[in-house]
């Protein structure tokens, strides 16, 4: 199994719905975010082109976050997503150092390095993730990209998949598509 | 051409007010940690080539400041903890993939080679305390025995400290400054001269100072090569390496990287040993206090500078 996330950018409309969802089911500390929305927009006007992405930790199959681990906190968990055991948090941030995508942060209140964790309390009781639940234009899809049948696996046929920042050759699992 | 490109975020506020993770603990530690593996690199090169004969005084007294100061660099790393109670969650595994547990095993290695050599070649106020502990003295006649061995062992690990502060870093790879394999040997090079430097300011024998002179300026030199390698490597990597690069030579760490770290840290006093060594200038502790302040503020520069740029944008 291998859990990704396609964000289809020609409906995200960039509400940040799914920010404020995962903020208030992750109670996520006030200036922290784990997921956030970026809107990049290129070339001269009048040729110009907009991308709205919702971002987040990219669950990378070749994390640079678990491999400079130093306790095995950072963790590969059975659907490839990455988890962080706090009990093994030391808090030294080596983590937030290799991560390419600033997708980390330390929790101010209580010192361990946190992260999305994909909504996997959730996904594991067969309720989709916060963010995709509140996405009012069902732009987030969450599935195997292992099950050729999934939604995630037709979007990803599309052939319009890309991920963000691929030179860190991180081989990240949530893909953006048009 | 490139194209324009703008970006706008929903974290973008917060990321405004800086992305800084790492705080003055880390150059600290990593000064400190290099400035040991000088120390043990130095004291075990001249035990091996020339002898314990020539290891004088002020050598093993850095050899037990070699301790003490690494205990003080691992009490900045400690600092650094956000979750301090769990320190010893990195001596429960062993993670040959992350630098940071490969290193505190490291760490854990080098203190008792330290302590051996201690005992080995004892400083000479410290020698008859320990003579006046009998329990001692079957270790320190096996560690006299094993000079040499313990001489090897202290070179290794040495080099595997000195070679690890910069790895930690170089490892990273979210921060385009750090994200260079010479980092570790720029940090060895500068740790190397630093412990050189240290020896440099307690020695007061006139041959041992020329030959630590002669080591230094061999050091200095190297560490010049390596960080115009670095500089050149980061470069030629691409537009956002250089925008990394450009906050030490041009940005607003420019004036401490190339004023206190290049021309005061490694320029002057390569320049003022050159002449010492021709008998134009006399040996000071200046010279080897410009070497130190130059390898602790490499470090400090290094750390903040790099996390300066990020290859996220948004």
């Amino acid at each position: 199994m291998r859990r990704v996330m396609v964000v289809d950018t020609s409906r995200c409309v960039g509400c940040e719905a799914c920010v404020l969802a995962c903020k208030n089911e992750n109670r996520v500390p006030s200036g922290k975010y784990r997921d956030w929305v970026v809107q990049e927009s290129r070339g001269e006007f009048p040729n110009l082109s907009l991308e709205i992405r919702s971002e987040r930790c990219n669950h990378c199959s070749d994390a640079h976050c678990v491999s400079n681990c130093p306790t095995g906190s950072s963790w590969y968990r059975y659907d490839g997503t990455v988890q962080i055991e706090r009990s093994k948090c030391t808090g030294c941030k080596a983590c937030i150092a290799s991560c390419p995508y600033g997708a980390r942060y330390v929790n101010p209140q209580e010192g361990f390095v946190d992260k999305c964790t994909l909504c996997v309390h959730r996904l594991d009781r067969g309720q989709p993730t916060a963010c995709q639940e509140v996405c009012p234009t069902s732009a987030i899809v969450v599935g195997d990209a292992d099950d050729p049948r999934s939604e995630v696996s037709v979007m990803l046929r599309r052939g319009t998949a890309h991920v963000v920042s691929p030179e860190a050759a991180t081989k990240p699992n949530v893909f953006y598509v048009r | 051409m490139q194209p324009h490109i703008e970006f706008d975020s929903t974290r973008l506020p917060s990321l405004e007010h800086g992305h800084e993770f790492w705080g003055w603990e880390i150059p600290i530690y990593l000064f400190l940690g290099g400035l040991v593996a000088g120390l043990m690199i130095a004291v075990s090169v001249v035990i091996l080539r020339y002898g314990k004969d020539r290891v004088t005084d002020a050598m093993r007294l850095g050899l037990i400041g070699a301790p003490v100061l690494l205990s003080a660099g691992m009490g900045a790393l400690f600092l650094d903890l956000t979750l301090k109670l769990h320190v010893f969650r990195f001596y429960m595994t062993l993670r040959p993939s992350a630098p940071m547990s490969l290193g505190s095993w490291v760490l854990m290695l080098v203190y008792p080679v330290q302590l051996l050599l201690v005992l080995a070649l004892p400083w000479s106020l410290l020698a008859p305390r320990l003579d006046a502990i009998p329990q001692l003295a079957r270790v320190r006649a096996l560690a006299e025995r094993y000079m040499r061995h313990l001489a090897w062992a202290g070179l290794a690990g040495g080099v595997a400290l000195g070679v690890y502060t910069g790895v930690l870093l170089s490892t990273t790879v979210a921060t385009p400054l750090w994200s260079s394999a010479t980092l570790g040997f720029l940090f060895l090079a500068s740790g190397g001269s630093t412990g050189v430097a240290a020896l440099m300011m307690a020695e007061r024998d006139h041959e041992s100072q020329v030959l630590l002179a002669r080591a230094d300026i061999g050091l200095i030199v190297i560490e010049m090569f390596v960080m115009g390698a670095w500089i050149v490597g980061l470069a030629t990597q691409g537009p956002l390496h250089r925008e990394a690069l450009a906050v030490i030579l041009t940005g607003p760490y420019a004036p401490a990287f190339l004023g206190m770290v290049v021309f005061g840290g490694l320029v002057v006093p390569l320049t003022l040993e050159a002449l010492a060594l021709r008998g134009r200038a006399m040996h000071s502790r200046a010279v080897p206090a410009l070497v130190l302040a130059g390898g602790l503020i490499l470090r400090f520069v290094i750390v903040y500078a790099g996390q300066e740029v990020h290859f996220f944008k948004a």
